[in-house]
């Protein structure tokens, strides 16, 4: 059989790996993730085509879950709780935009804190860095994200809500969210490792972080002491911030600030963390 | 061809069963356990997987590894390929990786041949550029071109392996590592990925093949390693350490005793100490008449009793694949335990294998315990052989050209 394609080896300029016992903490190797980022560019495509090949369902999936959360608490809470957004935004569209920023979180939380577990059968067989898994997964749940705020255009036309100027803001809040879903992503997804039942627990936590979280509520419907106690919780400046991009409200500005911050610690101390335990993983399988 | 590729310097690799697999750590468990004295750890046991390994393989060099299951020669290379890390020692490896652990790794039923191309060729550390360049090659390769836009999971088992191997093939690492890939596909099919594989080895790719298919080792592999309980056990060209390898197997004719047998798995509560053939005649034998009974004689001690025990053989190929298969529970020899040494036999009414050169498995299960009391892979060599004028009227040709079973048959036509 005739070669099929020139076998020319590549002048071996790399420097010689060395591969041996590491201990501790290890370093995050961006430059190596960077290398493998068609690797991460495909994982993601992947999903995302896997999702939306039966094109209709999977948009009515993703577009369909937070409306008809609209519809339940707009009944619930406007109905019959009388509960009005403070900065005068109609409350269905509150809801709408609390849901949305709220659902990418969650799912992104979920996803990338199984990402390892999904990817066992990889993990088993083939090097790549593990950190791409995780990551490939936040890029999925971007794009589910971008088609569900595709709700809130017709949506705020509706309602006759235009954006203001913040509107420029808001893809950093989203990447801001980006960077806390995937750094509990991170602590999840290696807990995961150590102890197998994180993953029961951590849907039931995150059902209760939403109600934690002023989501469906403003913060302000929050009596003041627990209103002290909210701000710190790193979401509550992500919803608020990312509904004041839409509809043209003032910014939550140092919940923002800590969610910033909140957000860049998780991230950092998740990537270590992963690091250390990554490498107990394919043993465990 | 004098600079090493890989250097495998005193490598070792522990597993600590028990610890990880039968009882992992609940995060309940953790916190219930900080307001408690501590359970006493679960006993967890070290199992060595490599030990003190070094190794030094030259660039340009197809090195085969061979060894029986639980030898090393897997952990070997998933630390080669960097899926797992060695407990001591290190590898130095000159140029880049790639490794072939399995075929159609990551492939996804619900995408096309096409998607499946580009994603496996990443995951297997192509770039997008080099899978490009490559397409029109692997489409050829796995001769699919009318279905690349169908799902895989509407492609034939040969078809989803034949993608899965061309996109394996046209990887152009300096490191090229495959483990037991071409147990795979058909007959044809393997031919040319074998052939293929040459051409990677004869092109200054090193090469690091496991299988268990001494043929293709011998074939591909100019050296050989075979490894023993985590260790090298001998190394060198390929066909000495494969001669050795097989020879160390004994005939079953012979009166070896099996008692120091190593490639073996199971309890030890019971051992097969011995095998022996058995002819027509109910006496020892050295071969097997083509078409006549024969028998297999197995002789055990017992450590400590087994309850229920279940015996078995299989005879396999040269290749290591197992033709076939009988055990005592299937011939309803059933009895409540065995606790002192004796001996089973297998009788078999018709030698239904083509001539050729066979091996005997054996083992005894401990049923109540579900797990080998013993276990002997590739133990003993065995032929079964065809006086002359039954070749002249059967077959002429042997195992394994003619596949390895005699199916007595009469043709009709009916035009």
């Amino acid at each position: 059989m005739p070669p099929t394609h020139p076998l020319v080896t590549p002048a071996a300029a790399s420097r010689p790996l060395v591969i041996q016992a590491t201990r501790g903490w290890r370093s995050i190797d961006v430059r190596e993730i960077w290398t493998y980022r068609d690797l991460l560019l495909i994982f993601a495509a992947r999903d995302v085509k896997v999702r939306y090949r039966q094109t209709f369902l999977g948009a009515l999936w993703v577009m369909g879950q937070p409306l008809v959360t609209m519809l339940i608490f707009t009944l619930l809470f406007s109905r019959v709780a009388r509960l009005r957004a403070d900065t005068g935004t109609p409350y269905p569209l509150f809801v709408l935009g609390g849901v949305i920023l709220w659902n990418f979180l969650s799912g992104a939380i979920q996803r990338s804190g199984n990402s390892l577990l999904g990817a066992s059968h990889l993990i088993s067989k083939v090097y790549f860095p593990r950190l791409v898994v995780p990551l490939s997964n936040i890029v999925t749940d971007l794009a589910d994200f971008g088609v569900s705020a595709l709700l809130l255009i017709p949506m705020m036309l509706w309602y006759r809500v235009a954006p203001g100027p913040t509107l420029l803001l808001m893809p950093l809040v989203v990447l801001i969210a980006s960077a806390f879903a995937l750094g509990v992503g991170l602590w999840v997804a290696a807990l995961n490792i150590e102890y197998r039942d994180v993953r029961v627990i951590i849907p039931f936590i995150l059902q209760i972080a939403m109600y934690v979280t002023p989501v469906v509520y403003p913060l302000t419907a929050l009596p003041e002491r627990y209103r002290q106690l909210a701000v710190w919780n790193p979401a509550t400046g992500l919803v608020e911030a990312f509904r004041a991009t839409l509809y043209g409200t003032p910014l939550p500005g140092l919940p923002l600030l800590w969610s910033i911050v909140a957000s860049l610690l998780l991230l950092v101390s998740g990537a270590y963390y992963f690091r250390r335990m990554e490498r107990l993983f394919a043993d465990i399988l | 061809m004098s600079t090493p590729s890989v250097q495998v310097e005193s490598l070792s690799k522990r597993y600590r069963i028990g610890a990880m697999r039968n009882d992992y750590a609940t995060l309940r468990d953790r916190i219930a356990g900080a307001f408690r004295f501590r359970d006493p750890a679960p006993e967890a046991r070290d199992l060595w997987a490599l030990k003190d390994v070094s190794l030094e393989i030259a660039q340009g060099e197809a090195l085969g590894l061979i060894g029986h299951n639980g030898a090393g020669k897997s952990t070997l290379l998933k630390i080669l390929s960097r899926i797992t890390e060695p407990t001591s020692g290190r590898v130095i490896l000159h140029g880049r990786v790639a490794s072939l652990l399995e075929v159609g790794t990551g492939f996804h039923p619900e995408l096309t041949g096409r998607e499946n191309i580009f994603l496996n060729g990443a995951i297997l550390g192509m770039t997008r550029d080099e899978i490009r360049r490559n397409f029109d090659a692997i489409v050829a390769f796995a001769e699919i071109e009318k279905f690349l836009d169908t799902p895989v999971k509407r492609y034939s088992s040969g078809m989803y392996v034949r993608l899965a191997f061309a996109v394996a093939a046209h990887l152009t690492p300096e490191i090229l590592l495959i483990d037991e890939v071409l147990a795979v596909g058909d007959i044809e099919f393997q031919r040319r990925c074998l052939g293929r594989m040459n051409e990677v080895a004869r092109s200054g790719r090193t090469v690091v093949f496991v299988s268990h298919n001494l043929e293709s080792i011998e074939r591909l592999c100019s050296r050989a390693v075979l490894m023993s309980g985590g260790a090298i056990a001998k190394s060198g060209p390929a066909a000495e350490v494969l001669a050795y390898y097989v020879s160390r197997r004994g005939a079953a004719g012979d009166d070896t005793d099996l008692r120091d047998f190593p490639d073996r798995e199971g309890t030890g509560r019971a051992r097969i100490v011995a095998l022996e053939l058995l002819g027509a005649d109910g006496t020892r034998a050295d071969a097997v008449e083509f078409g006549a009974s024969f028998g297999i004689r197995m002789h055990y001690e017992v450590s400590e009793r087994v309850t229920a025990p279940t015996f078995g053989i299989a005879i396999l190929d040269q290749r290591n694949e197992r033709v076939v298969l009988s055990n005592s529970q299937e011939g309803k020899l059933t009895f409540e335990a065995i606790d002192g040494p004796g001996r089973v036999e297998c009788a078999i009414e018709r030698a239904n294998l083509l001539p050729g050169a066979y091996f005997l498995e054996a083992w005894i299960v401990d049923t109540t315990r579900n797990a080998f009391a013993d276990h002997l892979r590739m133990v003993a060599k065995f032929e079964i052989v065809a006086s002359a004028d039954v070749r002249d009227n059967v077959a002429a040709l042997t195992a394994p050209e003619r596949g390895y079973v005699w199916l007595p048959s009469r043709w009709s036509i009916h035009p």
